[in-house]
């Protein structure tokens, strides 16, 4: 992402690692299977678009899991945004504005909750945000019957819509990312989140706020969530109740965060190992349907690279140590 | 006095539901000072410094600094006000620069963006200021414990803190670096700084107090100038014993058969070790930090084995590739980080001493059955003298020297031969430190080998039969009981190769 920096940085070079391993799978592959079209502009396109939702979501992860904390929460709230989108605007683009307003407010009242619970509250940050969801999807089935409808045809632009041949949803995932990458690396807030990860009590020394900073990880994450609900709302026309966890979005957000190289405990990774393991993500998807790999052997195998993945993270922290 | 104290804390108290932490307890210090607070364990010394920083609050008495009354709710008040604290426990970023890490949670930042540029050359002169030769950019992780400790002091310094507190700032320091640290508290007194020194290592706080004030049981013995304080007279304040029936003293016999028996052992942190453990024999391994002798320890227990070279256990080699080899042969490993090596902490007091005896036993083996049955370990720990209100209480409430017996009443329920002692009374308050020597010299005395791998030379001299001392990872000689501090810092600074008294076959 930048250039500018001298000293060694271990994020980066696992970033790099693995975007690279994923681009060669997915040329491998489609020169293999002749496939080249998928590697024509259009095609690489394509693959990218595949990122944008988990990526968005992951970001959000990234942040309360840098900050020692979790969320299990994001796939209730994905589906909940896309069907509030589409409720409330019905079609109509005049009601784009607010429904984007108001989703993105149930998105900081959720964060709120989540990180009150977990910061303030001292509740394990899997078991809250894991009740949080719950209560969430549980109102979403019980309501969805009163919430139909469907996003306005302008709000489509968000996913399909484009400029030069970018899509405005890939614009979207890299101006987030850059923006999220600055805020770690370059604030304060980035700063107190590491901090606040990397070890709770010298960071309450050192009079840091702690409950603050993980409330608003919690917020942030909330809100990352909800940009891609209402991507999938806008990709889709409008949102069911089980969009979120039919994607699984909470756990592989996690995965692909912890493949990216930010440790579960906190305090070490950042955003660009984690856009990283999105890419692993999207070319071997890429790269299994083009070898027409049956569904249920996709699932193992990426459990497997999962797996393996955090293994080799595992040998290089203790090669480090040694 | 004619200086306006820096600090001037009066009527302190504070109780904790059973425990009365703080008694009445007046303190002060002038500018310029090193005020030293003795005390064992639990007398208080940590509960009126946690005041002091803002983490707890007193139920009476009032701090003033400057002349000025203060209440602080939490630490930022406390660090605001020019009080900085160097913890017992790091609290620093291991995945962090050392930049990031002296800036936590008061980072150069405009409009809440970081200026990375400014915050590196800060730490650079700091760090010169120190006189440490750090890389600002290097991550904490890739540090010693010593340099980490003068980051955390850096860290300190960033406030331009007009009071320092050190909560023993050398318990994981070696002798060299221990050094170090004392001239630069030296050269922050002459700076006007008023420092608050807390330390078990009497030499030290001798060496380095102004003043130096006693608490013990929560409240205040005396406050007395270092010329008027021996050491007998601090000890004696202490615990109320004298000095000199400290170390037990030593065994009557000479030492008899040969225990174990290494012989060029060899892995990445050492080379060529060779030496033996005799029955009845109190081993002492010296060194500097990266002497070796910790990996020594780690070898001897099969933890990081040696990858070359020869272990006999009485006259029969045998293997030493994991802790499960090493616990069958009999040796048993009390480590000097007890939290993280050595205990359960939210287990019971018997739970903790069972634990080797219950992991080499077969799995279907019942529970109460013979040795492990609560009573038969619950004479043992009575045996020791653990003190608990009872057996069954998380042995994280316990103190250090409580806890240390119940790991070696552990091994003692082993059966094992040898022990390796690791900072054997780190942490430990000094009646428990007498307790603990007692117990390892009683285990000798049973016909029975130990080695004790310590940083604390006199702890060294008082204890061991004889002392091996390391040197970048080798055994640069062996010193008799009776040498001096002087004869084995020769040996660990690698100044006398050549003079090898014994090293064994």
């Amino acid at each position: 992402m930048t250039t500018d920096v001298v000293k060694p940085k271990p994020g980066l070079s696992v970033a790099v690692l693995l975007a690279g391993l994923s681009i060669g799978f997915f040329v491998v592959v489609a020169l293999a299977t002749g496939e080249t079209a998928q590697l024509s502009g259009q095609g690489v396109t394509g693959l990218l678009q595949r990122m944008v939702a988990l990526g968005l979501v992951a970001i959000g992860q990234t942040f309360v899991i840098l900050v020692g904390s979790i969320d299990l929460s994001v796939a209730a709230l994905i589906s909940a945004v896309a069907v509030l989108a589409s409720h409330i605007m019905q079609g109509d683009a005049a009601m784009m504005l607010p429904a984007v307003l108001l989703c993105l407010g149930l998105c900081i009242a959720v964060g709120f909750v989540n990180g009150a619970l977990v910061a303030y509250g001292g509740i394990n940050p899997l078991i809250a945000t894991l009740g949080t969801g719950l209560v969430i999807q549980g109102v979403l089935a019980a309501s969805f019957g009163a919430l139909q409808g469907s996003v306005a045809r302008e709000f489509q632009v968000v996913a399909y819509g484009g400029v030069l041949g970018v899509p405005y949803s890939l614009l979207l995932l890299a101006s987030l990312s850059i923006a999220a990458g600055l805020v770690l690396d370059r604030t304060l807030f980035g700063a107190r989140i590491y901090a606040v990860g990397g070890n709770p009590d010298g960071a309450r020394l050192a009079g840091i706020r702690t409950e603050r900073v993980i409330l608003f990880a919690h917020m942030v994450a909330s809100l990352f969530a909800g940009a891609a609900g209402l991507y999938l709302a806008a990709r889709l026309q409008s949102g069911t109740p089980w969009i979120g966890r039919d994607g699984i979005y909470d756990l592989e957000s996690i995965a692909v965060t912890v493949i990216g190289g930010t440790i579960l405990a906190g305090g070490k990774g950042g955003v660009a190992g984690t856009l990283a393991g999105v890419l692993l993500f999207a070319s071997l998807d890429a790269g299994f349907n083009m070898l027409g790999i049956d569904a249920f052997l996709k699932q193992v195998l990426r459990g497997a690279i999962v797996i393996a993945a955090v293994a080799v993270h595992a040998v290089r922290a203790r090669g480090h140590v040694a | 006095m004619t200086a306006v104290p820096s600090l001037s804390m009066t009527g302190i108290s504070k109780a904790f539901p059973g425990v009365r932490a703080l008694d009445g307890v007046d303190f002060e210090c002038l500018p310029g000072e090193v005020h030293a607070i003795c005390g064992e364990n639990g007398a208080g010394k940590s509960t009126l410094m946690k005041i002091l920083g803002g983490s707890y609050r007193p139920d009476a008495g009032t701090i003033h600094l400057a002349g000025k009354t203060v209440q602080f709710t939490h630490p930022r008040q406390a660090a605001e006000a020019g009080i900085a604290t160097i913890h017992q426990e790091l609290s620093l970023l291991p995945h962090r620069t050392v930049a990031d890490n002296i800036f936590m949670g008061r980072e150069i930042a405009r409009h809440g963006i970081l200026d990375k540029a400014a915050m590196r050359e800060r730490a650079a002169a700091l760090l010169d200021r120190i006189g440490a030769q750090i890389d600002p950019q290097a991550l904490v992780s890739s540090l010693s414990i010593a340099l980490q400790q003068l980051v955390e002091i850096a860290k300190a310094l960033l406030l331009d803190a007009r009071i320092l507190v050190m909560d023993e700032p050398t318990a994981a320091l070696d002798e060299r670096d221990s050094r170090t640290l004392l001239n630069l508290v030296d050269g922050l007194r002459g700076e006007g700084v008023s420092i608050v020194y807390i330390s078990h290592r009497m030499p030290e706080v001798t060496a380095i107090a102004d003043r130096i004030t006693i608490l013990k049981d929560g409240q205040k013995i005396w406050t007395r100038p270092r010329d008027a304080a021996p050491i007998s007279e601090i000890v004696r304040a202490m615990v109320g014993r004298d000095l000199k029936d400290f170390y037990p003293s030593p065994p009557a016999s000479a030492p008899g058969e040969v225990l174990v028996a290494i012989t060029g052992g060899t892995n990445s942190g050492l080379q060529d070790i060779t030496f033996d453990v005799r029955a009845g024999e109190i081993v002492g391994v010296a060194g500097l930090e990266d002497s070796g002798k910790g990996a020594l320890a780690q070898a001897l227990v099969g933890d990081v084995p040696f990858t070359g070279g020869t272990v006999a256990l009485r006259g029969r080699s045998i293997d030493l590739r994991t802790p499960r080899q090493a616990t069958a042969a009999g040796i048993g490993y009390l480590p000097g980080d007890r939290k993280r090596e050595g205990l359960a902490l939210r287990q019971s007091v018997r739970d903790n001493a069972l634990l080797t005896l219950r992991s080499m036993t077969g799995i279907f083996t019942r529970p109460q059955r013979g040795a492990l049955a609560s009573a038969v370990i619950d004479e043992r720990l009575r045996a020791m003298d653990v003190r608990a209100a009872n057996f069954g209480q998380e042995i994280g409430t316990l103190s250090g020297g409580n806890q240390q017996k119940a790991i070696i009443v552990r091994w003692l329920a082993q059966a094992s031969d040898i022990l390796v002692f690791v900072e054997p009374t780190r942490g430990i308050d000094i009646a428990a430190k007498a307790a603990i020597y007692d117990t390892m010299r009683r285990f000798a005395d049973a016909g029975r080998g130990i080695v004790v791998i310590s940083s604390d030379m006199p702890e060294l001299i008082g204890i061991a039969d004889r002392v091996l001392v390391m040197h970048q990872g080798r055994l640069s000689g062996a010193v008799p009981r009776g040498a001096s501090e002087e004869d084995i810092m020769h040996l660990a600074l690698g100044l006398a190769e050549a003079r090898h008294e014994e090293s064994g076959a």
